[in-house]
């Protein structure tokens, strides 16, 4: 209860170099646990997608093992060695800005779209040969529930690639160096997220 | 009316700086003052819209027979919109302008943590209003506002209703980016030393809020993308005749829309925590207990969904979910008997905002009372689906949600257009709402116990009686709307000057001027280390301070009896 005057501040006295930092720590403290919260949301949205498989699942596992002999796994495994290694570029981007490296950070990140690109390129790939097969959205049991997650999941890598290409854009005109990366970063836990997802996606429908 | 002579310097001061134009509301700013009005308008116009549905229902539910419809499809689609409207496009996006005023002010920062994320999420809600409207050019959804298929899905020919869905997806990802942005300010933003437990409890409020919303809405937005998928795609997610699960819907939708009655009652909370304590002059009794109970409110919410389909559900899950649902009533009966240890005692001035805050403790009473009444099993399959249910439910969502609203209306106004409201006008919109909602509702309960079903237009004769009491009294609410609305615009004309800190409240929004400054605060606002310490010397002096750094706290043109509030207002509720 000391705390009693309004002091009469002036705020531009308040500017000083200090603040600044400090006021960019805050900035980027926000923008992370802003970011995490997003992606805790968007955990819970794939929940749903992916619940809707496992309890299909889990009474249909004879159905599941014939789509599985059919198809193979060889196609979809190396796409998921792709979307890891967009997830170790990314790694090897940050990295690059962190050493204050902008022809590196636009090097990595931009093998982190273009591996992205090929990953739903392949999965359009392998949509054309289910669908071929018989295993449509709308005439399977097994095929609108292995669509809905796998495409919202594209449609995440989709719009990473997007957001790989701005990165790579605000890169080209040097927006990032060593001190201030936190955009790359952010870029970063969204990225990896996408690529979790995946992982999870691949045991739950291609190899249970 | 006496006319204001000799403005006072601080705020012949901000009319320099801060005169903002009607235009300025209607462009992208990334102000959160400017959102959070925008936010305000936005849903009161959507409320005009959703209460026009309702009289029509209501008119149509005058007589046992169609008359102002032609068939049951066209009432459906009245009271599809009705309800969707009033909770996505009313009151949800209402407390979230509230929250967006208020949460930067209180916490003594220039604007909330995310501010161009802010606006997006705003300007999202506009186009998806839009786009539920336009429905009725395409065939109106008609499914009620829980869409529960096969209704939704292979009864629902128009595409009204995937207007719907991807209208209230677009809603849903502008409540997720708002809740996340005011869950990161209120951790990042609070001034230097203010405790998580300083805070006040509209921030609370609004935290919690923010929680269920980041939380519960993506389940909605999971359920949304397989309905979608459904009725486009040809998917049969829950069509079981083709494998599906018609369950699976009910399930996620609840497991979203129970937490959500709680994202669309807890900042109503926090209002009733501030006007209360401001009002009465008193501190707010159980600080903590309000705060934490909010919490766990939303903590539990998540636990009790399946009681809304006791009716659908396994016969075992009735029992565990009959007492999660029975448990929740503990944390909110705290918070009413925290209100009530508020105000005894006060010395209690009966403003219009003081009066929406009582009319608010007292119905939203009668609605948990029925809540437990519902959460019992054996009661429930007795009255599933009837009046008593909609009752219930606008007993906690209009006895409780709108009239906090009010309060809030009444409370801030001054604050954030520089005028005080007409209070005369306040309390004749209070004592005609109060009453007209009661016969509204109150009628209901018994119509579900004889076993009038919702959502007909036709019914038994018998039931004519007390139909017509609540269409009437529906009427007069309708119309006792306009009161405020006109006072709204009315008291902008009016110009009655409102000056800093008209009800000398304590918390940090009103330690500026009135409206605030683009920056809100002239340099650093130290806060008061109690947000209700009312009637301690300390609080004197502080607001003494104030005084001395923005003027007086409330112009010498205020009615003698706001005045009278003004006047007694530091002093302790015991003297």
């Amino acid at each position: 209860m000391t705390d009693v005057s309004i002091k009469p501040v002036d705020a531009h006295a308040a500017h000083d170099a200090h603040s600044d930092a400090k006021h960019e720590a805050q900035r980027n403290d926000s923008l992370k646990f802003g970011m995490w919260l997003f992606l805790a949301s968007e955990v819970i949205l794939f929940t749903v997608l992916i619940a809707t498989f496992l309890v299909w699942r889990v009474n249909n596992g004879e159905l599941v093992h014939q789509v599985h002999e059919a198809t193979g796994v060889f196609l979809v495994s190396v796409n998921t060695f792709l979307l890891l290694a967009s997830s170790f570029a990314m790694v090897m981007g940050l990295r690059q800005i962190q050493l204050n490296n902008t022809g590196g950070l636009i090097k990595w990140i931009g093998l982190t779209a273009l591996l992205g690109a090929i990953f739903v390129g392949l999965q359009g790939v392998e949509y054309t040969i289910l669908s071929n097969e018989g295993i449509t959205i709308y005439s399977s049991e097994f095929g609108m529930r292995f669509y809905a997650p796998t495409a919202m999941h594209g449609a995440h890598v989709i719009f990473g690639v997007i957001w790989a290409l701005y990165v790579v854009m605000n890169a080209r005109r040097g927006k990032y160096s060593s001190k201030n990366n936190i955009g790359v970063e952010i870029f970063g836990l969204y990225w990896h997220f996408v690529d979790v997802v995946w992982i999870l996606l691949f045991t739950v429908i291609y190899l249970l | 009316m006496a006319t204001v002579t000799a403005p006072l310097p601080g705020i012949q001061a901000h009319e320099e700086k801060t005169k903002l134009r009607i235009s300025d509301y209607f462009k992208w700013t990334v102000d959160h003052k400017i959102i959070g009005v925008q936010y305000m308008v936005t849903s009161l116009f959507f409320f005009i819209v959703g209460g026009a549905l309702v009289m029509m229902v209501r008119w149509e539910l005058l007589t046992p027979t169609l008359d102002l419809v032609q068939n049951g499809t066209q009432f459906n689609q009245l009271f599809t919109m009705h309800g969707t409207i009033m909770i996505f496009l009313w009151i949800i996006p209402m407390f979230a302008g509230f929250g967006n005023y208020l949460v930067p002010l209180m916490l003594g920062a220039k604007d909330m943590a995310f501010p161009w994320l802010n606006a997006f999420a705003f300007w999202l809600i506009p186009p998806a209003g839009v786009l539920m409207i336009l429905g009725y050019f395409a065939g109106q959804a008609q499914a009620g506002w829980t869409s529960y298929p096969p209704l939704s899905t292979l009864f629902s020919d128009g595409d009204g209703q995937t207007m719907w869905a991807i209208a209230i997806h677009i809603l849903g990802l502008s409540s997720i980016l708002g809740g996340l942005n005011f869950i990161v300010t209120v951790r990042n933003m609070r001034p230097e030393g203010m405790s998580y437990f300083q805070m006040p409890l509209l921030i609370w409020a609004i935290l919690a809020t923010s929680i269920i919303v980041v939380m519960a809405t993506p389940f909605l937005a999971g359920g949304l993308t397989l309905l979608i998928l459904d009725r486009v795609a040809g998917t049969a997610f829950f069509n079981p005749a083709e494998g599906g699960d018609v369950l699976l819907w009910q399930n996620v939708f609840w497991f979203y829309s129970h937490p959500a009655v709680y994202i669309m009652v807890i900042p109503g909370f926090g209002i009733l925590s501030e006007v209360l304590s401001t009002h009465s002059r008193k501190s707010v009794f159980g600080y903590r207990a309000i705060a934490l109970s909010s919490l766990v409110i939303a903590l539990v919410g998540f636990t009790v969904w399946a009681h809304h389909m006791f009716t659908s559900l396994m016969p075992s899950l009735r029992i565990p979910f009959m007492l999660t649902s029975m448990i929740i009533a503990v944390p909110t009966g705290i918070k009413i008997f925290s209100w009530i240890g508020t105000i005894w005692g006060g010395k209690i001035r009966l403003t219009s905002a003081m009066l929406f805050a009582l009319g608010f403790l007292s119905m939203f009473v009668i609605g948990g009372i029925s809540g437990v009444m519902l959460a019992a099993v054996p009661f429930d399959l007795h009255v599933h689906d009837t009046y008593f249910v909609v009752s219930h439910f606008h007993f906690v969502l209009y006895g409780g949600s709108v009239l906090a609203i009010y309060a809030g209306l009444y409370h801030w106004y001054p604050k954030i257009t520089g005028y005080m409201m007409d209070e005369r006008l306040g309390k004749i919109h209070f004592w005609i709402t109060y009453v007209a909602f009661f016969f509204t509702f109150f009628p209901m309960h018994l119509l579900g116990m004889l076993g009038m079903p919702r959502r007909v237009a036709v019914y038994a004769p018998e039931f004519q009686t007390l139909n017509t009491i609540v269409s009437v009294s529906a009427f007069v609410l309708g119309i006792s709307t306009f009161i405020v609305l006109f006072n709204l615009v009315y008291s902008l004309y009016k110009k009655r000057v409102a000056g800093p800190n008209p009800w000398r409240a304590l918390t940090l929004e009103w330690a500026t001027d009135s409206p605030p400054p683009a920056h809100n605060f002239h340099g650093d606002p130290v806060f008061f280390s109690n947000p209700y310490g009312y009637g301690t010397e300390a609080a004197y002096r502080y607001l003494e301070e104030q005084e001395k750094e923005l003027g007086p706290s409330y112009p010498k043109t205020m009615e003698p009896s706001t005045q009278a509030m003004a006047h007694a207002a530091p002093a302790p509720a015991g003297d």
